[in-house]
């Protein structure tokens, strides 16, 4: 199954959009079955995917949100062994 | 491409800053010099991380100060700060911050190469002996300018 996932950060313009390329880079090498998009914390409430992908103080603060989505929160945007690890994680679920 | 917005005249290496505020001051001061933000900027920056923690710090000693582009963005571009002592900012994980690159982005989308090339650069352990040890932006403009060959 094609899971759809979204990269949010507080601005939408930089780390968002960098951990999106590096999430890219890693569902390529591994061809996991996810579909990635980006946007700022404004795009959370329209998303109708299945998976949020942000960096780690901000999945904090959304995990008691009440938000439907599994959230993952990411410490280091260019480790991509953490990432790997993450998805998987999502994935094998 | 990361070289057509980091420009010599927005990286200075070795400043001296008090704590993570005053560093994202010094580290906006080239990109308000040069017409690139405006105040309002810098201010929207210091204020989201003031209510939300330290989200800008994204990998080992690593700040990557911005705002949304609606809080006084005029151009895209990025600005490479090095502070000659590192200072926390509060994320346990990638403290204490060394290296700041402060960027402003015109929209969503228009940097998308610079940023993935910004991204491959995060990844390369001669980049940052370079920062460490060179006292030239020149030199770092050489670095970024050959990345595009």
């Amino acid at each position: 199954m094609m899971h759809k996932a979204l990269v949010a950060c507080r601005a939408g313009v930089g780390s968002s959009l960098m951990l999106k390329i590096k999430i890219n880079e890693v569902v390529k090498e591994h061809q996991l079955p996810l579909q990635v998009e980006h946007a700022s914390l404004d795009g959370v409430a329209g998303f109708d995917g299945d998976l949020l992908i942000t960096l780690v103080d901000v999945a904090e603060e959304l995990k008691g949100k009440g938000i439907k989505q599994h959230i993952i929160g990411i410490t280091n945007i260019v480790d991509k062994q953490e990432i790997y690890e993450k998805l998987t994680a999502f994935l094998n679920k | 491409m990361l070289s057509s917005i980091i420009k010599k005249e927005l990286i200075q290496l070795n400043v001296s800053a008090d704590n993570w505020e005053d560093a994202i001051r010094k580290s906006t001061h080239p990109l308000v010099a040069h017409g690139k933000v405006t105040e309002e900027y810098v201010n929207k920056i210091i204020e989201i991380a003031q209510n939300t923690g330290p989200y800008i710090v994204i990998t080992k000693h690593v700040a990557l100060p911005h705002a949304p582009s609606e809080f006084g963005v005029k151009e895209t571009a990025i600005g490479i700060t090095t502070l000659k002592i590192p200072v926390n900012f509060g994320n346990k994980e990638n403290d204490p911050v060394k290296y700041l690159f402060c960027l402003s982005a015109k929209d969503s989308t228009g940097h998308l190469e610079a940023m993935s090339q910004l991204v491959s650069l995060l990844g390369k352990k001669d980049f940052f002996e370079l920062l460490d040890n060179s006292g030239s932006p020149n030199e770092i403009i050489k670095y970024i300018v050959n990345l595009d060959q």
